[in-house]
């Protein structure tokens, strides 16, 4: 992707692996191990002080998951050139480094650094441990994990604890030599003339995406789910099973109940009732669910959810002006606009496109929302089903 | 009109004040469809005692009046309310309160002008009534319980409340349950009244915009009002010292979280060299190419880089260094102590200044980014685009200066959020 857009430049790196619950955590460890030190850049100072040298350059990676793929993304943002004192360049530069931490990582002996991943062990022990601090995500997290226990989907992305007693520096490095040899490698760059770069083509040229498998669905009972936290506030989370076919007109389904000031949860169970301060939906496009999200005081559990269902059971039943429908097309067509004004956001955009093959341009995108009708959307909102209702209360 | 121009990194800046004191700033931004326009009073929770310009009479409002207010601007006459009604253009829209101002905004690539015409027309036109004002308790009150929850929200107000006993920097910006339920139509009427005229207010506007034009279009939408004098507001003494040295507050986190606060008492140094000298010594000592950082690191005391942040207004000013660990009365022992007596040596200060000329310069990518960061530093005085000429101008030795005066163990506070 090319454009002058930006005072800054973004290359980012995607190994997309399968999600499997047998090599998740293994698959956490990796970029936290990878980023202590490479062959070059042996440890974080060496690694700090060349991002430094180079302006601020700002690296950074992670897992996620997406659909059945785990993701493992790698990033690093640096000024473009133009803007630099002196004349000096950094793009050559960033992209070289980001390419060394990855696939030239600190190891001997077909092993990792010890230290490095003793140290790191301990880190991923304690970010597994801490996943109820933030009650909100863990909440969510919580939902989903019920909603797919039986798909890999259900995994935490972060991994577990009884699985890192059994990796080793040994073990974890060859299972690394194994993901790279058999991932599927994406290299988006943006603001630099992929042309001006090089790149080593012999690892880049590899394409094996695993086939998606398809989940199975769940039972027609709701999933009722209560839990306990010392909480303030009651953390209410409900997670809905939408069809799999015509996801645009799903995306209009999803803004129409819960995205933004003027969707019927906003409109219903905050300005109306007073029950909540944030109240929205968010549709998870790669696993055909919508989420709902909500805080409230702990007593307002049975009328929080009884105005939540009668907006799904409105949905339902057609009631759905046009005037709704026509505001949140416009929302979603302004932040696919909004898109465009976002490197980091356009880089996810191109990626998710081109991993499950859709590869649709923003623009063209927004030709599929533009064309949904009340009618398509009326009748997704009769296919859509509450599967699990999750809450988190004192 | 003021134009500041800064070549290495083309970007320009217009300042125009209005008749009516009103100070508007452009920054125009080619090449970019988004606009983003942000509209600020200097009104904010610190802001709780005053004279009220029209009576003359000295009034004190209950704790967390200017973020309610800020809720309660968007209803309006006929029923409406201005968020819906931006957000069906396909703004994205919203409003903030923070200690020193309450700030109206939104961006979009489409339909600016009826944004700002419905925008322009809300913030100008106060609609309250003991009805609605009532039917925002419940909201608000929840808001107030979601930050509850949140163990980075009580660290901080915990850490200002060991560096101060009775400054309203120390007041909860939202309030609490028991303040808000004191609010009324008047207490709104009031601030209101008191705060949102234009000698007391900000509007900072990025994004392809002609500037003459843009002027023109924002003075058309204007009410009448004659340019006033500064407001009078009333804050308790100065501090001359911190008031407590440590608190702790158990909840339930898997991680400890801990905050270090230094206030700073250097007078006669100019806020925007202070910044910069903070980040860098920080920086070099507590950053990630830190040794300190390194061995606290490996140790497993610490999981990731620590944040530092500089706070000040007319009545604080302030660090604070935070971050989770198991072990955080060692972090502070061993942070406070080096930060006092570690050197900084002339390679790490080099380093430091030129990953802080690159963060200076992102921070124009996106016009969102630029608008806020123009209010929030106008609303205290200070020019944004002064940061990238001090960075490339400040030596070791102003560095060295600052670091002695104000990383003083003695003078340090610490917060910690326990697990149970």
């Amino acid at each position: 992707m090319e454009n002058n857009k930006f005072k800054t430049n973004e290359i980012a790196i995607f190994l997309t692996l399968p999600l499997k619950r047998e090599t998740i955590t293994m698959n956490a460890l990796i970029p936290s191990v990878l980023r202590r030190g490479s062959a070059t850049y042996k440890n974080q100072i060496e690694i700090g002080k060349q991002l430094e040298n180079m302006y601020g350059a700002f690296f950074n990676c992670g897992i996620d998951k997406t659909g059945d793929y785990c993701i493992l993304k790698f990033y690093i943002e640096t000024l473009s050139d133009r803007f630099l004192p002196n004349g000096e360049t950094v793009s050559q530069k960033s992209m070289d480094m980001l390419w060394d931490i990855i696939f030239n990582p600190l190891a001997d002996n077909n092993s990792f650094n010890k230290e490095y991943v003793k140290q790191e062990k301990e880190n991923l022990r304690k970010i597994i441990e801490s996943k109820k601090d933030n009650k909100e995500l863990y909440a969510f997290d919580r939902c989903i994990e019920e909603m797919f226990k039986n798909d890999s989907y259900g995994i935490y992305k972060n991994g577990y604890i009884e699985d890192l007693e059994k990796i080793n520096e040994s073990n974890l490095y060859e299972y690394y030599k194994q993901i790279i040899n058999d991932c599927k490698i994406d290299i988006i760059l943006n603001g630099i003339d992929a042309k001006s770069i090089s790149i080593n083509k012999e690892i880049y040229n590899k394409d094996n995406t695993t086939v998606l498998k398809k989940s199975e669905k769940k039972n027609k009972k709701i999933n009722m789910v209560k839990e306990k936290a010392d909480v303030i506030q009651g953390k209410l989370i409900l997670g809905l099973r939408a069809p799999e076919k015509n996801k645009y007109a799903i995306s209009l389904y999803n803004a129409i109940l819960g995205g933004g000031a003027n969707s019927k949860l906003f409109q219903n169970v905050r300005e109306k009732a007073s029950l909540a301060y944030s109240i929205g939906s968010r549709y998870i496009r790669r696993k055909d669910v919508i989420l709902i999200i909500t805080g409230i005081e702990l007593k307002n559990y049975e009328k929080a959810l009884r105005i939540i269902k009668q907006q799904i059971n409105e949905m339902k039943s057609g009631n759905i002006t046009n005037e709704e429908l026509e505001k949140s097309r416009q929302l979603i067509i302004s932040s696919l606009d909004m898109l465009k004004e976002s490197q980091e956001n356009m880089i996810s955009f191109e990626f998710d496109q081109k991993l499950f093959k859709e590869n649709l341009t923003i623009d063209k995108y927004k030709e599929k929302i533009e064309k949904i009708t009340l009618k398509e959307v009326i009748d997704i909102a009769q296919k859509v089903e509450i599967d699990t209702i999750y809450y988190l209360e004192k | 009109m003021k134009i500041i121009e800064n070549k290495q990194i083309d970007e320009k800046v217009y300042t125009e004040e209005l008749e009516n004191g009103m100070k508007v700033i452009i920054i125009p931004k080619k090449n970019t469809n988004k606009k983003y326009i942000i509209w600020g009073t200097k009104f904010g929770s610190n802001d709780n005692h005053f004279i009220e310009p029209t009576t003359n009479k000295e009034i004190k409002v209950p704790d967390g009046v200017a973020h309610y207010l800020e809720h309660k601007m968007f209803e309006q006459e006929n029923g409406e309310d201005s968020l819906y009604v931006l957000m069906a253009l396909g703004l994205d829209a919203n409003a903030y309160t923070t200690n020193d101002h309450t700030a109206y905004l939104f961006a979009c690539t489409d339909n600016f002008y009826k944004g700002l015409d419905e925008l322009m027309d809300y913030v100008q036109h106060p609609y309250f009534t003991d009805e609605n004002v009532e039917k925002e308790r419940g909201i608000i009150g929840q808001e107030i319980q979601r930050y509850d929850d949140e163990p980075m929200w009580k660290l901080y107000i915990n850490t200002v409340r060991c560096l101060y006993d009775k400054n309203p920097i120390t007041i909860d910006t939202a309030g609490t349950i028991e303040t808000i339920s004191h609010i009324t139509k008047e207490t709104l009427y009031s601030c209101y009244n008191t705060f949102y005229h234009p000698s007391n207010m900000i509007m900072c506007i990025s994004g392809d915009f002609e500037v003459k034009k843009i002027i023109e279009e924002v003075k058309k939408r204007l009410l009448p009002k004659k340019k006033i004098d500064k407001i009078k507001r009333i804050y308790p003494q100065y501090e001359p010292d911190i008031n407590k040295k440590y608190i702790e507050k158990t909840m339930d986190v898997n991680m400890p979280q801990f905050m270090i606060g230094y206030r700073d008492f250097m007078q006669n140094e100019s806020m925007i060299k202070k910044n910069i000298a903070i980040k860098i010594i920080c920086n070099c000592i507590i950053g990630k190419c830190s040794k300190t950082y390194q061995e606290l690191y490996e140790k497993g005391l610490i999981m990731r880089e620590l944040d530092f942040d500089f706070e000040f207004g007319e009545h604080y000013s302030h660090i604070l260094i935070s971050g989770e660990s198991n072990k955080p009365k060692e972090i502070y022992e061993k942070i406070t102590l080096e930060l006092q007596n570690e050197t900084i040596t002339e390679e790490d200060f080099e380093r430091s200044r030129k990953r802080l000329y690159g963060e200076l310069v992102t921070e124009y990518d996106d016009v969102e980014n630029i608008g806020r960061m123009y209010l929030s530093d106008s609303i205290k005085g200070i020019d944004s685009m002064k940061y990238i000429d001090e960075v490339q101008r400040i030596t070791l030795k102003d560095v060295n200066k600052i670091k002695e005066e104000i990383f003083i163990k003695e003078k340090s506070v610490l917060s910690i959020i326990k697990n149970k």
